[in-house]
């Protein structure tokens, strides 16, 4: 009888999974079509403009490039500091922020105007001045060290792991964390700061402040897949604790990205500079519902772990996952708010909108590697056994 | 080494936009692209209204912002100080559009069509071509400068950004840009900044002069005479249609 019921919740999850990934493939096929209409067409079939260039596919960059960093430095925890208890996750993060990483560049090429020339940066072709140059650079080391690590991780997941792999994934994980936040996430923040033509983005503030929003996303992410791959596999991931503690750290990061936030606001609207004050109306009139997200998404998350204190891991679930949101928006607002001012004071705002076709083919690059997580996650060793834990 | 500018006399600009026109057809910008485009600026409120003109070029910036975050180069000063866009290596990232004070930069949107405004195929115009084509400029397709790149003219393939050049074909040949030859109230003047007798160096030390958003410190090698920067209660006639 036991066994008769394993077989068939192991086929339902099966027909379970491979729904899941049908699902996914249809998105990504949605996607792939209108990425061929718009390399054949034109962008013209984006809400983009000569007056606003950039828009949904530099937000899901900046915001994937965040994820990468953040869910790596939590995928770390083991290794970088000494938290055991993290275990479980680390491969997946580690899986996590190379197909973060993988999505960012995914939006960069869908967004310029010629892959193969794209390419050739920063090896080939590349200007020393440009802080693009740079950070396309660091994709490469990073991506480089991400698949290094995973590679010594998974060794450790199959117990395969020498004492030598051991030493080697331990100081890997040591020298990702820096790089994570300082080199590869932070000067992200520098590619709008370095604008000064935009107010809204020219402060110097604007680098940690991302790798504040990088840890956010990450840490949320992390929770997320955490909670989700309970409930998809019937057990406790990580125990309660840990996901506690996760929350924690979250509720330190939303804490320290509203005070800067709200910083920011303060000096937008009381700026003597036309441009911070022409953005300040763009995000609360054009860009009010993101707005809305942005902060209330914060407060809420916020809420929900300080009055929740680690009773309900599905609680702290929905806290990371309205965090997410609320990053994005902030991404989004950042990016689409920064260009309404009009360049010159004669013009008018400039507004934006993401198309259909814009918004289909970011989701087939989420649904890609959504994707490529759960073939991945089914494929290679996440995990070594851990015991039962608390009922969460 | 000149340092290449122009200099624009408001005073003497009466906003015919011919300069538009020429540089489109010097050029055969796609559609909607306005390498030069000139304000048609109002203020007051009738019969208190005032209208002014505002011939915008590139400002061709000595510390130009789109040549220091262009991650490829593709973005340069060449010979002369002119700030060139090498049409065969942009990617097509659009960071100079985002990092230009000025909002110049037109990026290719579609795929430019090379024959744009008239079908040349068309019986009652053959004669006239005689067999050449207007659009089809030889000179557009050739290397210029030190660099020796291929950075003049327009309609260039899709996802490739593009703005003036200052006729860089043209100079070439010792003419002027198509702009400055073709303005009929000689408003538009091209010359050696760093050369005392040159025409722009005369007329700079003749009348009071102030460039665009000087403020930026991005250090344009355009020039205005006659009038004043434009104030914020400016409005402006009709919008720039930037793409369709």
């Amino acid at each position: 009888m036991a066994t008769r019921t394993m077989e068939s919740r192991t086929a339902l999850s099966n027909y379970g999974f491979y729904a899941w990934i049908g699902f996914l493939a249809v998105i990504v096929v949605i996607g792939l079509i209108n990425f061929i209409r718009q390399t054949t067409d034109g962008h013209h079939l984006t809400g983009l403009s000569d007056a606003l260039p950039w828009g949904l596919y530099i937000t899901g960059f900046v915001f994937f490039v965040g994820a990468s960093a953040g869910a790596t430095i939590v995928g770390l925890m083991v290794h970088a500091f000494g938290r055991d208890d993290y275990a479980p996750l680390a491969t997946r993060a580690l899986l996590v922020g190379l197909l973060c990483l993988a999505a960012a560049v995914l939006f960069i090429a869908v967004d310029v105007g010629s892959i193969p020339r794209m390419l050739r940066l920063p090896f080939i072709w590349r200007n020393e001045t440009s802080m693009f140059t740079y950070t396309s650079l660091t994709y490469y080391v990073f991506g480089a060290l991400l698949l290094a690590e995973l590679f010594y991780t998974t060794k450790v997941t199959r117990g395969e792991a020498t004492t030598g792999d051991k030493t080697v994934a331990k100081w890997l994980a040591i020298a990702a964390v820096p790089f994570a936040l300082v080199v590869v996430h932070a000067p992200h923040g520098g590619l709008f700061a370095v604008v000064e033509s935009r107010d809204f983005w020219a402060n110097p503030l604007l680098p940690p402040h991302f790798a504040v929003v990088a840890l956010l996303t990450g840490t949320a992410l992390m929770m997320g897949v955490a909670v989700v791959t309970s409930l998809v596999d019937g057990r406790d991931l990580v125990s309660k604790k840990t996901v506690a503690h996760m929350g924690l750290l979250l509720a330190l990061f939303i804490a320290i990205a509203a005070f800067m936030d709200f910083f920011d606001f303060l000096l937008y609207k009381y700026s003597d500079q036309f441009a911070g004050n022409e953005a300040w109306e763009a995000l609360w009139s054009d860009g009010i519902v993101l707005s809305t997200l942005h902060v209330g998404g914060y407060v809420v998350a916020l809420s929900i772990i300080l009055l929740n204190r680690g009773r309900s891991v599905g609680w702290l679930g929905a806290a990371a996952a309205i965090a997410v949101i609320a990053a994005a928006s902030y991404r989004f607002n950042l990016i689409a708010a920064g260009q309404s001012a009009p360049l010159l004071p004669f013009l008018e705002d400039v507004s934006y909108s993401p198309t259909w076709v814009e918004i289909s083919i970011s989701a087939g690059i989420v649904a890609l590697i959504t994707l490529a997580y759960s073939v991945a996650t089914r494929v290679l060793p996440m995990e070594e056994p851990a015991e039962p834990l608390a009922e969460m | 080494m000149p340092k290449l500018g122009m200099v624009i006399d408001l005073d003497k600009c009466y906003g015919c936009r011919a300069c538009m026109v020429a540089c489109k057809v010097e050029n055969n910008t796609p559609e909607s692209h306005f390498w030069m485009y000139v304000f048609r600026l109002e203020e007051g409120e009738y019969p208190n209204a005032r209208v002014t003109f505002l011939p915008r070029p590139c400002m061709h910036c000595d510390n130009a912002p789109c040549v220091k975050v262009c991650p490829v180069e593709a973005r340069y000063h060449e010979e002369g100080g002119i700030v060139a866009t090498d049409w065969d290596r942009c990617i097509g990232c659009r960071y100079c559009a985002v990092a230009c004070p000025y909002g110049v930069n037109n990026f290719n949107w579609t795929k430019p069509e090379e024959d744009q405004y008239l079908n040349w195929d068309d019986p009652d115009l053959i004669p006239l071509t005689a067999g050449n084509l207007p659009y089809a400029n030889p000179d557009l397709e050739g290397r210029y400068g030190g660099k020796n790149r291929r950075i003049a003219g327009g309609n260039h393939r899709h996802g490739v950004m593009e703005k003036c050049t200052f006729c860089v074909h043209r100079l070439d040949k010792g003419l002027d840009p198509a702009c400055v030859a073709n303005c009929p109230a000689f408003a538009l003047h091209f010359g050696d900044l760093d050369d005392p007798d040159s025409n722009v160096s005369r007329l700079l030390e003749q009348k009071r002069s102030w460039r665009l958003l000087e403020e930026d410190d991005t250090d344009p090698k355009v020039h205005y005479v006659g009038g004043a920067p434009p104030p914020e209660y400016v409005r402006q006639i009709e919008t720039v249609k930037a793409r369709e």
